[in-house]
C-alpha cells in the first residue's frame, strides 16, 4: 500500500486544531507510517502541488477564498474539514446574526473597511464538496487519528452520532443538570469523550448537532433550569448558529 | 445454587473479613471518587461508603463493562479470544441491582453463553446487602417486587443492629463466610424481625402494582396508547436511560486497529435502542426511525417482551433512569397510565468460542456487478460450514469488522460455501478488493433458515419463490436445493425482479432454470430494460397474477428489498394465498448474531434467533416486522 500523501491547510480559524495535530508528538511519528505529509504551513516550509488527502481547518468567509478551496477540491480525492470552523462555521459564525456593517464597526471602528469579508462567516462545505469531517474545537486528536485511518483503511469515518450524554453516563458523571448549571449535552455530537462535563464544565455545542436532535425539548429544559430564551439561543448559538438556521427552514 | 443457610456475624466481623480477603481479592464496594459515590475498587476497607446513595451506573459494569476487547488479532491472521476474568468480591449491592444481575444472568446464559460475562460471574462473590426502605423518592422497586431477589447474589446481609444476619445461598459463598466472617448461629428472631420491619415498610408504600403479573398483555393492547406519543415528544433520544439501566444489555461491535496496522481489537461496546443509528442497516434503511418507536421497545422490553421471557418485570425499579431524565420521562408514568385502562440458575460458562471467528480463504471470485460480488470461500481447518438455505454467517476482515452475510450455496456443496456481497458497509467495501487466495474470518452458521420441518413441509406442493434485487441471494440456497429433485414438488415457479437487466445475479444460472422443463418455470422483470431485454418490464408483483397456483396447496418464499414484501404480500393475499403459507426472510442490523446484542430485534422477537426466516402468520402482527 502506497502512503497517501496529506495536506495542511487553514482559513478562518485561530490554527489551534493544526496545533494539537503537532501536539501529539508520538503518535504523529507513528501516523506518518501510514501517511506522507506534504504541505503544513505550521510545520514545515515545503509545499505541494499534489496530495490526495486535503485537512482544511477554518471557516469560508471571504469571496476571495473560494478559488483556493475549489482549487483544493480539484486537486485533492479526499477532502476533511477539520475543527468546528470548517465543520460547522464554528465560533466566527456568531455573527451571522448581525450586519456586515455592524460587525466591522465593532471590530476596526476606526476604519470599518481595512479587511474584506463576506456577510457571513460558513463551513468550508458552502463552497466546496467536503467527504469527511473531524469535529470539535480544538479537535480531538484521538479522532483525527481514527478518521483518518479508517479512510486510509477504506472504511467510513466511523465518528458517533449519538449526543455528549452517552459518553458523559458512561464515565459515571453525576449531570451538570443536578448542580443547577445547564449544557448542550443531550443535541451534542458525541466522541469528545464528555471531556467538559467530565472536568467541572458544561457542553458548549463546539462538535455540532447530532443528526436529529430535539430541539423544542432541549429549550424547555434550558428553561426550566432558569434560563430565558435569549440566554437559550445565545448557549446554541456558540458554535452552531448556522446549524440551528438549518434548523429552523 | 444448593445452599440456603442463614447464619450470622458482627458488623466488626464482616469489615475485617473483608480487609483480610484484600490480599485474595479485588474488592470493589460503594466509595467516594472526586466527589461521587460509585461502585469502584478499594484499596482499603475504610473507603467503603456504609450509607447508601444511588449511584449513576449499576454494578453490572463489572460483569459487562462499557467497552472490552473481546478478540486480538493480528494483521497476518492470528486471533484469539478474550474474556479478562478476574477474581472480585462486590460488596453491598442492593436489592434492585442484585435483581438486575439475576437478569443479566440469565440473559447471558441463554442459548450460546457469552463467555465474557459469565466468565466474571463465575470468577465473582457477590455481597448484597438488603434494604428496609426505598433510597429515594424515584426508587419504586417495591411497585415491581424487586427488592426481594432470590438470586444473583452469593451472600446477603440484613442489619440487625450491631450484627448481620446472612443469608448464604451458594457453595463459594459459603465457603467464603466461613473463612472471612467468622460466622456464628444465626438468632431468628432477630432475622424474623428484620423481615416483617422490611415488609411492612414497602407495603406501607402501596406495594407492587396490582397488574405487575399481566403488564406484558397490557402493553400488547396498548401499542397504539396517546402516552406513546406524548413521551416521545419530550424524548431527546440522548440514550442516557440505557447507559444507566442495571438490566440494559445490548451492545455494538467495532474493530479498532493499531496505528501500525498489524495487530488489532476487536471490541464491544454498551449500545443503546434509545439512539437513532441503533437499528440501522448498512443499506441505510433505519427499521426504528421515529423516536416515538424506540421510546416504546424500550419500555416494552422491560415489561413485554422480556419480561415474559424471565418471568419478572425486567425493570427492576432502581430509579436511575428517572433520575437520569432531564425531560422527565418515567417507566412509572407510563405504566401508571397503560394499566388505568424466581428461579435460581447456575453461572458456568460454557463455550469461550463464541466471538472467536474461523479463518477462512477465499477460492474462487466472480464480479457480479458493480457493486455486487460473488465468494466461494472454504474453511482453513477442513470443517464444513453444516448450514440450513436461509442461515447467514458472521462474515469479518480483522480491522475492519464484521458483518451478517446471507449463505447462497445450497447444503450438500461439499466444504466450501458461497455468498454474495453487495458493497454498502466499512467490511462489504473492502471485500470488493478481494481476490481469490485472500482470507478472510467467519462465525457461524447462525439463526433460523428453512429446516428440515420446513423443507418436508414444501414437498408436494407448488413453490412460489419471490426474489427482488439482491434478495435471490439468500433464496438460493433453497432454489438450487429443490431444482437437484423438482419431481419432489408439485411446480417451482421462480419470480426474480431487478432494477435493471445488468443487475441480475447468477445469470447463467438463470440462463440453465429457463431451459429446464416440466415443472420448472421462471419468470422475471425488471424496472428498467436495457439492449435486448425481451422480458417483462414492470415491477415484480406484477408477475403474481401470471402465475396459475392453487392457493391451498401453495407455498411462497420471498426475500427483497424492505420495500418489497408489503406490496409482494398484499398481491397474494389478493391471490387468496393464506399468511400461514408465506415464508419471508428479513434483513436487520446484527453485531453478535445469536440474540444477545439487541440490534435485530423486532418488538419481542429476534431476528437472529427466530430468523431470519419466519412463517409470515407468526409475525404479521408485529408492528415492526415490515
Amino acid at each position: 500500500m502506497s502512503k497517501p500523501k496529506v495536506a495542511f491547510f487553514d482559513f478562518t480559524s485561530c490554527e489551534g486544531c493544526q496545533l494539537a495535530i503537532l501536539n501529539l508528538e508520538v503518535e504523529l511519528l507513528e501516523l506518518l507510517d501510514i501517511i506522507d505529509i506534504v504541505e503544513f504551513r505550521e510545520a514545515m516550509s515545503e509545499k505541494s502541488e499534489t496530495y490526495d488527502i486535503a485537512v482544511i481547518e477554518g471557516s469560508f468567509s471571504r469571496e476571495k477564498d473560494r478559488r483556493r478551496l475549489e482549487k483544493i477540491r480539484e486537486t485533492a480525492g479526499v477532502v476533511i474539514a477539520m475543527g468546528a470552523c470548517a465543520h460547522i462555521g464554528g465560533i466566527n459564525s456568531l455573527r451571522n446574526n448581525q450586519t456586515r456593517d455592524e460587525v466591522q464597526r465593532i471590530v476596526y471602528p476606526d476604519n470599518p473597511t481595512l479587511y474584506e469579508t463576506n456577510k457571513k462567516a460558513l463551513p468550508i462545505s458552502a463552497a466546496i464538496k467536503v467527504d469527511a469531517f473531524v469535529p470539535g474545537c480544538p479537535v480531538n486528536v484521538g479522532e483525527f487519528v481514527k478518521v483518518v485511518k479508517n479512510l486510509v483503511l477504506g472504511k467510513a469515518p466511523g465518528l458517533p452520532t449519538y449526543p455528549v450524554c452517552v459518553e458523559c453516563k458512561m464515565n459515571e458523571n453525576t449531570c451538570v443538570y443536578e448542580y443547577g448549571k445547564t449544557c448542550l449535552g443531550p443535541i451534542v455530537r458525541a466522541g469528545c469523550n464528555a471531556v467538559c462535563t467530565s472536568n467541572g464544565g458544561v457542553c458548549i455545542g463546539c462538535r455540532g448537532l447530532i443528526p436529529n436532535p430535539n430541539l423544542n425539548s432541549q429549550k424547555d429544559i434550558m428553561e426550566k433550569y432558569g434560563l430565558n430564551m435569549n440566554l437559550i439561543m445565545d448557549s446554541m448559538n456558540l458554535f452552531m448558529t448556522e446549524e440551528n438556521k438549518a434548523k429552523e427552514v | 445454587m444448593t445452599t440456603l443457610l442463614n447464619k450470622q456475624t458482627t458488623k466488626d466481623g464482616v469489615f475485617d473479613g473483608l480487609e483480610r480477603a484484600l490480599g485474595d481479592y479485588k474488592i470493589a464496594a460503594l466509595t467516594k471518587r472526586e466527589g461521587k459515590i460509585l461502585f469502584d475498587y478499594v484499596k482499603d476497607v475504610k473507603d467503603i461508603e456504609q450509607e447508601y446513595t444511588p449511584t449513576v451506573l449499576s454494578p453490572k459494569k463489572f460483569f459487562f463493562p462499557q467497552e472490552e476487547v473481546i478478540l486480538e488479532y493480528t494483521f497476518d491472521g492470528k486471533v484469539t479470544a478474550k474474556t479478562n476474568p478476574e477474581k472480585i468480591i462486590l460488596f453491598g449491592v442492593r436489592p434492585c441491582d442484585i435483581s438486575g444481575i439475576k437478569i443479566l444472568d440469565e440473559a447471558f446464559s441463554e442459548s450460546h453463553g457469552d463467555p465474557n460475562y459469565l466468565s466474571k460471574r463465575e470468577n465473582s462473590i457477590i455481597i448484597g446487602i438488603d434494604c428496609k426502605s426505598i433510597c429515594d423518592e424515584d426508587a419504586f422497586c417495591y411497585k415491581v417486587n424487586s427488592q426481594y431477589p432470590e438470586s444473583g447474589f452469593d451472600i446477603m446481609l440484613h442489619d440487625i443492629g450491631n450484627d448481620y444476619s446472612m443469608t448464604i445461598i451458594s457453595d463459594k459463598g459459603e465457603i467464603f463466610a466461613e473463612n472471612y466472617f467468622n460466622p456464628d448461629m444465626v438468632n431468628y428472631t432477630a432475622l424474623a424481625k428484620f423481615n416483617i420491619e422490611k415488609k411492612e415498610a414497602f407495603d406501607k408504600l402501596g406495594g407492587p402494582w396490582e397488574d405487575l403479573d399481566n403488564l406484558p398483555e397490557i402493553f400488547e393492547e396498548n401499542t397504539n396508547h396517546k402516552i406513546w406519543e406524548t413521551e416521545a415528544e419530550r424524548c431527546l433520544s440522548c440514550g442516557s436511560c440505557i447507559m444507566v439501566c442495571p438490566t440494559c444489555y445490548c451492545f455494538d461491535v467495532v474493530d479498532e486497529l493499531a496505528l501500525s496496522m498489524k495487530v488489532g481489537d476487536r471490541l464491544r461496546r454498551w449500545d443503546a435502542c434509545m439512539l437513532r443509528s441503533f437499528a440501522e442497516v448498512a443499506g441505510g434503511e433505519n427499521f426504528r426511525e421515529e423516536v416515538e418507536n424506540r421510546v416504546k421497545h424500550r419500555i416494552n422490553r422491560k415489561f413485554n417482551y422480556l419480561m415474559k421471557k424471565h418471568n419478572q418485570s425486567v425493570c427492576v425499579g432502581c430509579g436511575r433512569c428517572v433520575r437520569a431524565c432531564l425531560a422527565d420521562i418515567s417507566p412509572v408514568t407510563i405504566v401508571e397510565e397503560l394499566t388505568k385502562t424466581s428461579r435460581a440458575l447456575k453461572i458456568e460458562t460454557k463455550n469461550n468460542d463464541l466471538y472467536l471467528p474461523e479463518k477462512v480463504t477465499i477460492t474462487k471470485v466472480e464480479k457480479f456487478t458493480e457493486d455486487e460480488k460473488f465468494f466461494e470461500v472454504e474453511f482453513d481447518s477442513g470443517r464444513s460450514l453444516g448450514h440450513d438455505p436461509g442461515q447467514f454467517v458472521q462474515l469479518s476482515i480483522l480491522g475492519i469488522g464484521e458483518a451478517a452475510i446471507s449463505i447462497s450455496s445450497p447444503p450438500s456443496f461439499g466444504d466450501r460455501f458461497e455468498m454474495v456481497v453487495r458493497a454498502v458497509g466499512d467490511v462489504t467495501n473492502k471485500l470488493k478488493s478481494l481476490e481469490e487466495g485472500d482470507h478472510l474470518f467467519v462465525r457461524g452458521p447462525f439463526g433460523h433458515g428453512f429446516d428440515a420441518k420446513i423443507q418436508k413441509e414444501m414437498e408436494g406442493k407448488h413453490i412460489l419463490y419471490i426474489a427482488g434485487g439482491i434478495g435471490y441471494v439468500p433464496l438460493r440456497s433453497l432454489i438450487n436445493l429443490s431444482l437437484k429433485h423438482p419431481e419432489k414438488y408439485e411446480k417451482l415457479s421462480i419470480l426474480y425482479g431487478c432494477k435493471t437487466p445488468s443487475a441480475r445475479m447468477f445469470k447463467n444460472e438463470l440462463e440453465y432454470i429457463s431451459e429446464m422443463k416440466n415443472n420448472v418455470e421462471i419468470f422475471e422483470t425488471v424496472d428498467r430494460p436495457e439492449d435486448k431485454w425481451l422480458q417483462h418490464c414492470g415491477v415484480i408483483t406484477e408477475l403474481i397474477p401470471m402465475i396459475d397456483f392453487n392457493p391451498d396447496n401453495t407455498l411462497a418464499i420471498i426475500c427483497g428489498p424492505p420495500v418489497m414484501y408489503k406490496y409482494v404480500i398484499q398481491t397474494l393475499k389478493e391471490q387468496k394465498l393464506s399468511t400461514k403459507n408465506m415464508f419471508v426472510s428479513l434483513e436487520r442490523r446484527m453485531k453478535c448474531g445469536v440474540g444477545k446484542c439487541g440490534h435485530c430485534q423486532i418488538d419481542d422477537i429476534y431476528v437472529c434467533q427466530t430468523g431470519p426466516v419466519f412463517r409470515f402468520s407468526d409475525i404479521e402482527d408485529k408492528e415492526e416486522a415490515l
